[in-house]
């Protein structure tokens, strides 16, 4: 179960840029953790995740417009913002 | 009398506020006189507003000498973890990813307790983004354990447990995810509750793994405990797995004495420290000698918990901090790039090792090839866990436990080894994957360091716990500690 995984391809998919040294160490110690989890192969489980859920009722609520925040408040902890929005690195490019 | 203010439990303090002998305002001079003294050896908190705390000091004032006082938390002072929502304070998670952020909102707690006239009362350490088990994951400053301070205070709600044992407050919220309530409880002498889940609002508490964290209240006293939890929990349609208690009849809490405990075989052997062991089987014995019926029970698949918990949480944990990019709030980098390399780029500078190691896993646990290996079969074994619990809890009233096998462990000692780590909560985590509610409670020392016993109940079992709670607080001297500092 515990097989090896390509941490470059984690950390892609994961977003997150690695130094070496921080690959070498999370390497070593998922394959650690992974390798305790091995209980979880060798199980014998049920055969569905019904009863996994601890809130029994299948709970949504009403898709109506509710209060927001508002963009003032929305851009005051914004990172960057401009004329009252978001701004961000460019997109896409002018030339299509 | 204002030096011993600190020392005074939440209800009595109350009593005199009720009864005209005490200001909110004498009472929030005097803790941020022991702020000013004793924090910075703590660590207990990351931020505190000192003149807003005195301006909702002369809010309550003002209330109560007008006859429109709010109920018993009227000008108490409640302190918050630092990923729990008040409109207007910090909200950090303690990470660089969110700092220096200032919550635009309330959570649906801090409402709760606006509403019930408590002051809200400074922003409290712990592990960033709630990942941890000794607050030294904090990406703002350490805490200490102020029974030694030399030694961790449990985390992730270190500072939320450490700031009640150093009298820094009479009470605090925390969050549990897997023990992060119960476990820093434990570990610093204080009284720590995870409600049943549902039971309180998760609205505006960050979240870490959305299926396991709650909200609960800590304190000195289970009585202080149940003060709290009594103002918290209440039904909120914008936590669509939050029921309430209108809802749901709490059970009763009936004859303490008659409590039916059961005690999980296997439980106080390997792993238990000696000392844990004698606390929890005294805390048995005096159980036993009040007329409850004790017996063992069998839980067999106990040891599928903590890798089953370290699955579901990362992978939720992989899915709910993806939303950290950068774009609309918290750290931005400032290397310029791409979108795509602007967001790993801020991610990467944000997150701490913890906070990347847990990411890591729980997007390789969900990824393709491997969902159904590790994943899947961690909700079946989920499954199990909780259908084992609920069977138990069909034949006693709870299952008495030690809270954590051993007691604080000094400052670094297990840094490098994060599976070490991860067993620290391996009697809390099933409650958290059953839905169950639990309570940790001093029950003796090890050497200097507290202990606690730890009491799981079925759903909406809460007045058991606290029933139970009660009546061994009572007979022993463990309630209202505080550390010598």
């Amino acid at each position: 179960m515990a097989e090896g995984f390509d941490i470059d391809h984690l950390a892609k998919l994961a977003r997150l840029s690695l130094t070496a040294e921080e690959k070498a160490l999370y390497s070593s110690q998922l394959s650690q953790i992974l390798g305790h989890f091995q209980a979880l192969a060798d199980a014998d489980l049920p055969a569905t995740i019904d009863d996994a859920r601890v809130v029994d009722e299948a709970a949504l609520r009403s898709d109506e417009p509710g209060p927001v925040l508002g963009a003032a408040a929305v851009t005051r902890i914004a990172p960057a913002s401009r004329d009252g929005q978001i701004s961000v690195p460019r997109v896409v490019d002018d030339e299509s | 009398m204002a030096d011993a203010l600190h020392t005074l439990s939440a209800a009595e303090l109350g009593r005199r506020l009720a009864a005209g002998t005490l200001t909110s305002r004498a009472l929030c001079e005097a803790l941020i006189a022991r702020y000013q003294t004793v924090n910075e050896k703590v660590g207990a908190f990351t931020h505190l507003d000192q003149a807003d705390v005195l301006a909702q000091a002369d809010a309550s004032d003002a209330r109560r000498q007008a006859g429109q006082g709010r109920g018993p938390l009227e000008g108490l002072p409640v302190a918050i973890k630092d990923n729990i929502a008040v409109k207007g304070q910090p909200l950090t998670c303690s990470s660089k990813m969110l700092a220096p952020l200032v919550s635009p909102y309330d959570s649906h707690v801090a409402e709760r307790l606006r509403a019930a006239g408590a002051i809200l009362y400074g922003r409290l350490n712990m592990d960033e983004f709630a990942m941890g088990s000794s607050t030294e994951n904090s990406a703002l400053r350490k805490t200490f354990n102020p029974w030694d301070l030399a030694r961790i205070p449990g985390g992730s709600s270190g500072g939320s447990a450490a700031a009640l044992a150093a009298g820094l407050v009479p009470l605090s919220l925390g969050s549990d995810t897997g023990g992060s309530i119960r476990q820093p409880a434990s570990h610093c002498g204080v009284v720590g509750l995870k409600p049943t889940y549902g039971l309180i609002s998760r609205f505006g508490l960050v979240a870490f793994a959305s299926s396991l964290d709650q909200i609960g209240p800590m304190a000195r006293s289970v009585e202080d405990c149940e003060l709290l939890l009594n103002a918290l929990a209440s039904a909120d349609a914008r936590d669509m797995t939050c029921f309430g208690p209108s809802d749901r009849a709490l059970s009763a809490a009936g004859d303490a004495k008659k409590l039916r405990i059961g005690i999980p075989k296997g439980f106080l052997g390997k792993g238990v420290a000696p000392e844990v062991a004698a606390a929890v089987n005294a805390a048995v014995e005096f159980y036993r000698a009040q007329g409850c019926a004790i017996s063992e029970v069998e839980l067999p698949s106990a040891d599928l918990a903590v890798p089953t918990y370290y699955v579901v949480a990362t992978a939720e944990a992989s899915s709910n901090l993806g939303r950290y990019d950068g774009v609309r709030y918290g750290h931005r980098s400032s290397v310029a790039g791409t979108p795509v390399e602007m967001m790993t780029a801020s991610r990467s500078e944000g997150f701490g090792p913890e906070v990347k190691r847990r990411i890591l896993l729980g997007t390789f646990v969900l990824s393709a090839g491997y969902a159904d290996a590790y994943y899947v079969r961690a909700l079946r074994a989920r499954a199990k866990i909780r259908a084992e619990y609920l069977a138990a809890l069909a034949g006693v009233d709870v299952l008495l436990t030690p809270t954590v096998p051993t007691p604080a462990f000094k400052v670094g000692e297990k840094a490098a080894d994060p599976l070490q780590l991860y067993l620290e909560d391996i009697f809390t985590i099933p409650a958290n994957l059953a839905g169950l509610p639990a309570i940790s409670v001093p029950c003796g020392k090890s050497g200097h360091l507290p202990v606690g016993f730890h009491l799981v109940g079925a759903p909406l079992s809460e007045a058991k716990l606290l029933a139970a709670g009660r009546l061994f607080e009572a007979a022993h001297g463990y309630a209202h500690q505080q550390a010598a500092l």
